[in-house]
């Protein structure tokens, strides 16, 4: 065997994990282009943060979702939760920025109680994440009922104004939160739980095997990700100012739909929680430029379906030339 | 050397196998049943009005909605698959015959199957997706249902009109002998279901499909056939529960479909079935079905509220799921062993 | 010569992991009934037996993968009961393990250090660090050219292999388990080597390998499993090729052929397969007769699974026909086999993923290809799975009374006979045949044998590939070996042996023509 002269080929960990991420960007961009230029005024500080302000939700449900998806799971219990935050917010507004903070607190308390429930099934008992989540997400929509029966509430005129506005009259205050959890996710998937998670959505066997508590680390993204969720219906109750028990209905099957846009494989263990902030970025855009585009909103949705088949079918494409070149 | 005698041990393993005869579709199925005559009886006790034929009748119309869905639903899910596309089928069924063919028309007897040759349509063009084209079944149905909900939003451009055929009314609101038609539709339609899903060739298929997609091809089984036509089915059957919902309130709106999903996929869960494919008998999911009618309309007659009704419909998903674990069934077993 | 392993041995000089009595079942499944084995400290030893005699079941315990329903284990006169992999390995027993237990979408580093990631800050792990340590372990193990940054996926398998020994050898202080270690090295000098150097500091090894030749060369004493059960340990220097063979097996006498061919000698052959090639297979021409059975011997990997994938329609072939009664079909999924001519029928090589349909009846397991035919306007009766697949479960001795169970409920040699059935049942004249017995008990094999024979004594013909040998000079009128996707030898009738099959199969094929001149 010699010792050397064996080059192997680099695709470093980082190129191929980028590469969903490149291709929505790309497709982000593009669609701005276009969005732009169709309307100039878009550029403007003020189009810009609304645009944030509409997206932010979505994003950071994806965002949790895709940590749940990259586990190799599914996540249905995110509308459950987003509902219930919503309506906490609109029915206990807290008002003040320690309120603020205080309402964060309980938001984020609420989506980790679910997300254990959650994880507990899933991980301990067995139970198929798509069957346990169903039901959590049922039980939870009906706890989101019992608190208020019907959209209304107002949400803390604190939360309202603040968080949907710009620092220095430029950047937007969503964008800065959704930037944080992103951060934080960046420094996450470099602990000993990020990179467990991958490796159990990609070999839960092997994972197993080479000493990672699966288990555990099942669980605690179910955690994580009902906080996230949590996060995501404190951002819309800012957003909506406003209460209603359905308000998470809305955002489920778009967070499938995020996550899927932006190239994390649905079976586990490939693509990234940044990538499915701009799949749900991209999929908000989509709509906007449709609107200007003069389509009609009835239509949006059929554009939408399109753009997630080929999506999909790309990157699973992607994945297949990639597999091939390394054989 | 040692031990020839020996070469025997394995095959001397007694057979304890005997009571796995019992499968655990068969005792869900069982105790599904059971429950929901519980509930109706025992909502006697609550109040002296409940629990009477009228309100079984109730039960059955409001549950042959489910019943139909949950069939296609059950079969996607047999076969491996997910069917997120049955509220926009819905939606368009019932759109469709109200606008398109509406009232008064002498042509609904041929126009009423032409809407639902549409609707399978629909189904397989999610199939060509799911089958062909490798896209994940919650993707590829997730992106049907948008887009046949958009282009109904589209055509009707935000507001239904007409009114349902009276073909459809007939359907649902005539007496044959005293009995609904509705039921006699329902209990033919039970029927139709068993007959396919567990007497017919196509669905040994399915089950075996579902079971291992591999294995089944390696059998000789037309496997993508196979996975094709559940979503074809699921997609009429969809079709057909938006005309019955039609029939039933005399109109469409935009969102009737909207509260079937969950259901439809509960009634398959509850019965038994695993949400994996390849286990699960359709008279389980009508079990289901029904347990989920009875429930909800035992709860909104109480008077409890919509909230606590969700809740309680939460929780009783989440027990059978609990039940429904093989490691309960197998402490089950060890428990009657000795 | 021979230490009984029945027995416990005292806590002696060198010894450093003594299993006593050990036993897991799954259900109504053993999978291992009662192993006992002793390793010394500085030791190799190996573990033999055939597939499914519970080696693997041992290893997993050993490694922590699973706990056993009843046993003692000492670890160093200490009672060792791992309760997981990281238990065990925070004990200094480490295991190579057969499946590679590499996580493909991380990096070689990252797998290396596995589940303790060095970390910088706080939790974050360190790049920089988890690099240095990689490549300095690496280095260790005369392994630089591997890069520690790339994906484990983007490796060959021979170099996923080799990581999977590092990383058990840099955790085995006391034992070191490794479960074919081989199976995709080319060469074994890298690792006897590391072999060595581990014994040197007093690591104990449990070798086990199916290269009789290459356990020969690195390990001094073997302990034999046969039916969940320890049968002997025995010292490698003295005991000879065919001791071990019966140890293993359990008799001598059990290959000789008992009966005579039927194949139809001036018949036009039933298959006629013609250049063939895809993958590893180059270029196969042969043909197989009405009545005849015609087996195929080879190493892992030498072309067979490409053979039968081909001929059963799951992978197309490169070129080549395949010709059926003398008409020239092209197969393009096993259903299409089943329809070409008179037929194929294909016995898939993994029973659990690619054969049985477990949540089905055993019935309807071996009439599912046939289901259109036994139905009534494509209704399936009550009985008539079961009516129709009574005969069929007869032909290999299936019990009635199991048509009626779940098949994934019935023990794997159940499971084999009821497959075995569906391809009979298809009324296919030609079978193919993967690997007919693998993990099956005594008993059932000759169940399998005999259905095998009548089969072919009615006129049908047969293809089979076998792991075992003594069943291919029991069972094939004519034997094809295939190396190195070529098939360099043909034995017919008598000139079935198995000396000449393996010299043929190890590549010596001057040596095994001389063989059958002779």
């Amino acid at each position: 065997m010699s010792k050397a002269g064996v080059v192997h080929p680099k695709p470093s960990m980082k190129s191929v994990l980028l590469r969903g991420s490149f291709i929505i960007m790309a497709l982000y961009i593009a669609l701005y282009v276009v969005y732009v230029v169709q309307q100039p005024r878009a550029l403007g500080a003020g189009a810009i943060a609304s645009l944030f302000n509409n997206t932010v939700p979505l994003a950071l449900a994806s965002a949790g979702q895709a940590i749940v998806v990259l586990s190799r799971g599914f996540d249905l219990s995110l509308a459950g939760v987003v509902s219930i935050t919503n309506v906490v917010m609109a029915v206990y507004p807290l008002e003040g920025p320690g309120g603020a903070l205080a309402s964060l607190a309980i938001c984020l308390a609420i989506g980790a109680v679910v997300g254990a429930v959650n994880g507990w099934l899933v991980a301990y008992l067995r139970i198929q994440a798509i069957a346990a989540t169903l039901a959590t997400m049922i039980v939870c929509q009906g706890v989101a009922l019992l608190i208020l029966d019907a959209p209304g509430g107002t949400v803390a005129e604190w939360v309202s104004y603040e968080l949907t506005d710009r620092i220095f009259n430029f950047i937007p205050v969503s964008g800065l939160i959704l930037g944080a959890v992103v951060c934080l996710w960046l420094l996450a998937r470099k602990t000993d739980f990020g990179i467990a998670l991958y490796a159990i959505g990609a070999d839960e066997h092997a994972a197993r095997l080479s000493g990672i508590p699966v288990l555990k680390v099942r669980f605690f993204a179910f955690v994580l990700a009902g906080m996230i969720y949590g996060l995501a219906g404190y951002m819309l109750s800012a957003q909506t100012a406003t209460g209603s028990p359905t308000a998470g209905e809305p955002l489920l099957m778009l967070s499938f739909a995020a996550v899927a846009l932006g190239g994390t494989s649905l079976s586990g263990g490939k693509g990234g929680l940044f990538a499915s902030v701009m799949g749900a970025a991209t999929l908000m855009l989509l709509q906007k430029v449709l609107f200007s585009s003069g389509v009609s909103s009835f239509y949006t949705g059929i554009f939408q379906g399109a753009v997630l088949i080929i999506a999909v079918m790309f990157s699973a494409l992607l994945t297949r030339l990639g597999e091939r070149k390394n054989k | 050397m040692t031990s020839r005698s020996q070469n025997t041990s394995y095959i001397a393993v007694p057979d304890k196998r005997g009571n796995a005869k019992v499968s655990r579709e068969t005792i869900s199925a069982v105790s599904v049943a059971v429950l929901c005559v519980v509930i109706l009886l025992g909502s006697r006790f609550i109040s002296p009005s409940l629990g009477s034929w009228s309100q079984v009748e109730t039960v059955l119309t409001l549950g042959s909605f489910l019943v139909v869905l949950s069939f296609g639903q059950g079969l996607v899910i047999l076969s491996g698959g997910l069917d997120l596309s049955l509220p926009a089928l819905i939606t368009l069924g019932g759109v469709l015959s109200t606008a398109w063919v509406g009232a008064g028309n002498p042509d609904a007897l041929f126009l009423l199957p032409l809407v639902l040759v549409g609707c399978g349509l629909v189904g397989s063009f999610t199939a060509v997706g799911v089958v062909w084209l490798k896209v994940p079944p919650f993707i590829m149905s997730m992106a049907t249902s948008i887009m046949v909900a958009s282009a109904t939003l589209g055509m009707t451009n935000g507001t239904t009109r007409g009114a349902a055929p009276e073909l459809l009314t007939d359907l649902m609101k005539s007496q044959i002998a005293g009995v609904p038609a509705s039921i006699l539709l329902l209990l033919a339609f039970v029927f139709f279901g068993w007959v396919l899903q567990a007497r017919s060739v196509f669905g040994r298929h399915v089950y075996a499909v579902g079971t291992n997609d591999q294995a089944a091809r390696i059998a000789g089984i037309p496997v993508t056939l196979t996975q094709f036509l559940p979503y074809v089915i699921s997609a009429v059957c969809a079709g057909f529960v938006g005309m019955m919902l039609v029939g039933y309130s005399n109109g469409a709106t935009l969102r009737m479909g909207d509260n079937y999903l969950l259901p439809s996929i509960a009634a398959v869960v509850i019965g038994g079935s695993s949400i994996l494919g390849g286990r699960g008998t359709f008279l389980g999911t009508v079990g289901g079905a029904i347990l989920l009618t009875t429930l909800g309309t035992v709860i909104s007659a109480i008077g409890l509220n919509f909230g606590l009704r969700t809740i309680i419909e939460g929780s009783i998903i989440l027990i059978a799921l609990l039940v429904l674990r093989d490691e309960f069934f197998e402490r089950l077993r060890a428990f009657r062993r000795p | 010569m021979l230490i009984s392993g029945a027995c416990v041995p005292a806590i002696s000089e060198g010894l450093e992991l003594s299993v006593v009595r050990v036993g897991k079942s799954y259900g109504a499944t053993v999978a291992l009934e009662q192993a006992d084995i002793n390793l010394r400290a500085g030791e190799v030893h190996s573990l033999l037996g055939e597939n499914g005699a519970g080696k693997s079941t041992l290893v997993r315990i050993l490694a922590g993968a699973v706990v056993p329903d009843c046993g003692v284990m000492h670890l160093h006169g200490a009672p060792y009961r791992p309760m997981s992999i990281t238990e065990a390995r925070d004990q200094q027993v480490s295991t190579a393990f057969q499946e590679l237990s590499l996580v493909p979408n991380l990096s070689v580093a990252q797998n290396l250090l596995l589940p303790r990631i060095p970390k910088s800050v706080f939790f974050i792990s360190s790049a920089a660090e988890t690099m240095r340590r990689a490549s300095s372990m690496l280095a260790r193990y005369d392994l630089e050219r591997i890069d520690p940054a790339i994906e484990v996926s983007s490796l060959p398998l021979a170099d996923r292999q080799r990581l999977e020994i590092v990383r058990a050898l840099e955790n085995a202080g006391r034992v070191l388990i490794l479960d074919e270690p081989t199976a995709s090295l080319a060469e074994t000098d890298w690792l006897f080597g590391q072999i060595g150097s581990a014994t040197d500091r007093g690591v104990a090894v449990l070798y086990i390998s199916h290269r009789l030749a290459e356990v020969r060369e690195i390990c001094q004493r073997a302990t034999v499993l046969r039916n969940g059960r320890t049968i002997a340990t025995v010292s490698l220097k003295e005991a000879s090729n065919d001791d071990i063979f019966e140890m293993m097996v359990g008799r001598r006498d059990d290959h000789v052929r008992k009966h005579a061919s039927s194949a139809l000698k001036d018949a036009a052959p039933r298959l006629s397969v013609k250049s063939l090639s895809n993958g590893v297979l180059v270029d196969a021409s042969f043909n197989v007769r009405p009545g005849e059975i015609l087996a195929v011997a080879a190493l892992e990997g030498q072309g067979q699974r490409s053979l039968f994938r081909c001929l059963a329609g799951l992978e197309p072939a490169k070129s080549g026909s395949i010709e059926i009664d003398s008409r020239e079909h092209s197969i393009s999924s096993p259903r299409k086999a089943l329809k070409a001519g008179s037929g194929i029928a294909y016995l898939p090589e993994e029973r659990k993923t690619e054969g049985i349909l477990a949540g089905l009846s055993a019935a309807t397991n071996i009439v599912v290809p046939i289901l259109s035919t036994i139905s009534t306007a494509r209704l399936v009766g009550q009985n008539a799975e079961a009516e129709a697949a009574g005969p069929e479960g007869a032909k290999v001795e299936l019990s009635e009374r199991y048509l009626s169970f779940a098949i994934g409920d019935l023990s794997g040699g159940n499971q084999q006979k009821a497959l075995i059935a569906r391809t009979l049942a298809t009324g296919a004249r030609t079978l193919l045949l993967f690997d007919p017995t693998r993990g099956v008990d005594v008993g059932t094999k000759q169940a399998i044998y005999s259905a095998i024979r009548a089969f072919a004594a009615s006129g049908g013909s047969v293809l089979f590939y076998s792991s075992e040998l003594p069943e291919i000079v029991q069972l094939a009128d004519r034997c094809m070996v295939l190396y190195q996707g070529k098939i360099v030898e043909t034995f017919e009738g008598s000139a079935i042996d198995e000396q000449g099959l393996v010299a043929a199969m190890i590549g010596h094929r001057a040596t095994a023509r001389l063989r059958a001149m002779q």
